[in-house]
């Protein structure tokens, strides 16, 4: 009877399901991820901007000749990342601004000078032998080795930097930013760059003291000029209408480093192949295939099951089930990454007295009364639980620095953080002027975290009689809100692009400058002090700046960080050479297996 | 009128459903009180005001709504469909790479829900009341009620992780190299390029996706059908049937299935545009780089190119899947020619 057999399967496939949803407990719901795929770690302070004048190279022997195939291939193997590469919209250097780029490109691309993981505090040279800055900072001249070569087999001269940085600049995309304030860039010899600043409107060269830290960002390495242009690309001053060669470097690199990328594959996967031209010799692995999977718990279960070999990060919640397989390393990393709330600064009236436009447009108008006053924002300090939001948010991967400069920077003393005080906090309230407490509203960018972060904080502020009314947005609506200064109260996260402390001096300090600007922080204190930062080549004196800076922020209150967020990394144990750094996640060129 | 004449009355019928999805689409994604500066610029640029104007400019955000709508039409009807804020590409090129990957597992889930949703409907119809209708039932009951973004986590759990017998996520193993490019779908591109290790890897990691999307449409199919059968084995002519002594299994293939199954054109056809508009859920836990992903960035990021291009697409490929159903109809249905 064939009805009987069809009967049969379907009792058989029924039976199944049914026996299925039995083991179902143990499936681990869909967690969101912390925070960006790109991690890693830091606990020293960054990159100073000191110019070491004459650093001597680390491997200057005279120039291998590389002709055809290389007569040894890469030890070989593939090596499989599983990430989250949904933040990767282009692979072009000259428009990618999101963090996953910045990991592809250390990989692909050679920058001029480096900051390497195991000493966030040193510049070193990469492509540059050596460097010398002039004492106002205004001047940088580079000295290219002489024995890099791209991928293609061109040689990588000074023309090749005038090019890669001239078309970041006029393509305008989102990396440009990294090279604010530079004015010239031009070639000496073939093997001689020299950058020179822009000059101010009376003619005054601006100092870039962080122009070193910067040049270390992946988005500066240096493209080959003539691959770049024989695919349609330029550096001309109409680059942004003109160049036509990101549809190829979406799906190939041009640069000189270990790896080459050859496919992009859309929220599918980045393919790299080993650049067996590079100077540093061969690559390890001859194929590096990184996966996009966004579920923290498929992740897991595909190191477990050996078809990946790395993770971008892996979720608390599932620490313990990777502790539990001794195939699996972990290792905690703290990142310079960190969340923060702001409060507004500026009262309403003077808001008014500067721009009757803006006054009017100012989202709850109460709220911007109330919080614009120092001793309440100080209040609201003291009464938030960050121990607790550390480890609701974060299952207690996380830490804190006093002030909105995370730890691990120069001039941030971790003895300095100021934890909850409820007491201090309802004193603070009275002086203020509300001893029966307030009411005011919260803002922020809605996402399941920031929910977590947001009912804790409210509750947290109950405590001392603080009611906060959630007043959760579109992320883009966020954004645009903020960015229009009309929040009085608000909270979100930043990330460094590079390791320069002017990376959170110049934003948070600056009153016309982005998060400063957006809370109206106009305070001449920490004005001055952020443009000392950003103009003193004296470390010294800097640093003192930096202490200073934060002194200002922690008696004015305009933010206070919430917490700094610690990374778990992931790998099988057969992986050797893994270090991580805190901007550009790992040189695949050290690992092994 | 003839066939040809209906389906070129359709096809011109959609112009103005197309004219009239455009400005209901525009004057939703512009009411939002978004800047869309902040999803073009960066939120360092955001702060040189030469970049904004150049940015206003380009886009044309400096423009009055109906011009933009105008402008937007125009472009439209020579195939430009605007350049994606956030990917800078233009939007019919993302669609082009997303598609592929949500053709291939929309035609595999729909193919599983007709191969197992079919016969499960007729069987349960034929055996009503009895164990193999309740198994049917649960087991319709369990596709339509569990969310992908469980079912699909936990068939990779036990499929994948325990058992390991299915591939874990993605369109294929990270370990072979992808088939060359030609239509994106990579079955066909593995059998075009005859690269037969990328066609069994790709079909494996179909399997678990398929059958979680497939599921729900497999339990709506098995359901109606079941219904439908079940109504049609009342009606007269079945009874005829058996009165003039046809063996049962002509009676359910021949008179009750051809009638039965009307309704369910409709219904195919809905499920099918359904599967095609793109799974978000599922495309997520498989990470399948779907159109679904896509849309979700783009109304994330509030990219009006990408959202109405989008939209537009699903739009399009509601309407045509429609037109194919009433064309269908006049086959499966004489009365329907006959008017």
């Amino acid at each position: 009877m064939k009805l009987n057999r069809v009967l049969l399967f379907v009792v058989v496939v029924v039976a199944l399901t049914t026996s299925l949803v039995a083991c179902a407990p143990q499936a681990t719901p869909e967690v969101e991820q912390p925070a960006e795929p790109v991690a890693p770690a830091a606990t020293t302070a960054p990159a100073e901007p000191v110019a070491p004048a004459e650093t001597e190279a680390p491997v200057a022997t005279e120039a291998p000749v590389v002709t055809e195939p290389p007569a040894e291939p890469a030890a070989g193997g593939t090596l499989v990342l599983a990430m989250n590469l949904n933040d990767v919209v282009t692979l072009d250097p000259g428009y990618a601004g999101e963090t996953t780029n910045l990991f592809i490109h250390i990989n692909t691309y050679d920058t001029l000078v480096d900051i390497r993981p195991d000493d966030l505090n040193t510049i070193v040279p990469r492509l540059a032998e050596s460097w010398e800055v002039n004492p106002e900072f205004t001047e940088f001249t580079f000295h290219l080795r002489e024995d890099a070569k791209f991928a293609s087999g061109n040689p990588v001269t000074a023309e090749d930097v005038v090019f890669s940085w001239n078309r970041l600049i006029n393509i305008a995309g989102a990396p440009a930013f990294n090279l604010d304030g530079v004015g010239k860039i031009e070639a000496l010899d073939e093997y001689t760059v020299k950058v020179t600043t822009a000059p101010d409107e009376n003619g005054v060269l601006q100092p870039l003291p962080q122009f070193l830290a910067s040049a270390c960002n992946p988005s500066l390495g240096i493209q080959d000029s003539k691959l770049v242009k024989e695919h349609g690309g330029t550096d001309a001053a109409d680059a942004a209408e003109t160049d036509k060669a990101k549809e190829w470097l979406d799906q190939n690199s041009a640069g000189s480093g270990p790896f080459v990328m050859t496919k992009w594959s859309p929220k599918a996967s980045i393919e790299l192949v080993a650049n067996q031209n590079y100077w540093k010799g061969a690559p390890n692995f001859e194929r590096v295939v990184i996966n996009h999977v966004e579920d923290p718990s498929t992740k897991l279960q595909m190191l477990e099951r050996g078809d990946a070999d790395m993770l971008d990060s892996l979720d608390p919640d599932l620490m313990d089930m990777a502790m539990g397989n001794p195939d699996i390393v972990t290792s905690v990393d703290t990142s310079l990454d960190m969340n923060y709330l702001a409060m507004v600064y500026t009262c309403p009236e003077d808001v008014q007295a500067q721009s009757q436009e803006s006054y009017d447009a100012l989202m709850s108008p109460e709220s911007h009364e109330i919080i614009c006053k120092k001793a309440f924002r100080q209040a609201v300090a003291y009464a938030i639980d960050y121990d607790g939001i550390t480890q609701a948010v974060l299952s207690g991967y996380g830490t804190r620095a006093p002030s909105i400069i995370p730890l691990g920077i120069m001039g941030v003393d971790p003895a300095k953080v100021q934890g909850r005080d409820l007491e201090k906090a309802k004193a603070l309230l009275a002086e203020a002027g509300y001893p029966d407490g307030a009411t005011i509203d919260l803002y922020y960018g809605s996402s399941p975290t920031r929910e977590i972060v947001a009912a804790k904080l409210q509750s947290d502020l109950a405590e001392v009689g603080i009611t906060a009314n959630l007043q959760p947005l579109e992320q883009s609506v966020y954004l645009s809100e903020m960015r229009a200064q009309k929040l009085p109260m608000a909270f979100g996260g930043w990330t460094p692009d590079y390791l320069d402390v002017t990376m959170w001096t110049d934003y948070f300090g600056l009153g016309d400058r982005s998060i400063a600007f957006r809370m109206w922080f106009k305070n001449e204190e920490s004005h001055a002090l952020a443009e000392e930062i950003r103009t003193t080549s004296d470390p010294a004196a800097r640093e003192a700046a930096v202490v200073k800076i934060q002194e200002v922020w922690m008696e004015e209150m305009p933010f206070t960080m919430l917490y700094q967020l610690q990374y778990i990394h992931a790998f099988r144990k057969e992986l050797q050479g893994f270090k991580f750094h805190p901007v550009w996640f790992v040189d695949l060129f050290e690992l092994s297996k | 009128m003839s066939l040809i004449q209906h389906i070129i009355r359709r096809l011109v019928l959609m112009i103005p459903m197309l004219m009239g999805i455009t400005l209901l689409l525009f004057i939703v994604t512009h009411i939002v009180p978004v800047d869309p500066l902040a999803v073009i610029l960066t939120e360092k640029s955001m702060e040189d005001p030469e970049a904004v104007a150049a940015a206003t400019a380009k886009w044309g955000l400096d423009k009055p709504l109906p011009e933009q709508y105008l402008i937007y039409l125009n472009n439209l009807v020579r195939g430009d469909m605007g350049t994606s804020f956030k990917t800078k590409n233009p939007v019919f090129k993302d669609l082009k790479t997303f598609l592929p990957a949500t053709i291939e597992l929309a035609i595999g889930s729909f193919i599983f829900a007709i191969l197992l949703g079919l016969p499960l409907g007729i069987i349960s119809a034929v055996h009503s009341g009895r164990p193999v209708d309740h198994f049917t039932r649960v087991f319709s009951l369990l596709g339509a009620s569990m969310p992908p973004f469980w079912s699909g986590l936990l068939v990779l759990f036990v499929f994948y992780y325990l058992l390991g017998w299915a591939p874990g996520p993605g369109r294929i193993d990270a370990r072979i190299d992808s088939p060359d490019q030609v239509t994106g779908l990579f079955l066909v591109d593995s059998l075009i390029t005859g690269n037969t290790e990328a066609f069994w890897s790709s079909l494996s990691h179909l399997i678990l996706p398929c059958i979680i999307l497939g599921w729900f449409t497999l339990a709506l199919i098995a359901r109606i059908s079941r219904s439908s059968i079940m109504e049609v084995m009342t009606q007269d002519y079945i009874r005829t049937a058996r009165a003039k002594g046809q063996i049962e299994r002509l009676v359910i293939t021949r008179h009750a299935l051809r009638n039965g199954l009307i309704p369910l054109v409709t219904l195919m056809g809905l499920a099918f545009a359904g599967l095609m508009s793109g799974a978000i859920m599922t495309e997520t836990i498989f990470a399948w780089p779907g159109i679904g992903r896509y849309a979700v960035d783009a109304s994330a990021n509030l990219d009006y190119p990408a959202i109405s291009g989008v939209t537009l697409l699903i739009a399009v490929i509601y309407m045509f899947v429609n037109l194919f159903v009433d064309i269908l109809y006049t086959f499966l249905d004489p009365r329907i020619r006959e008017s």
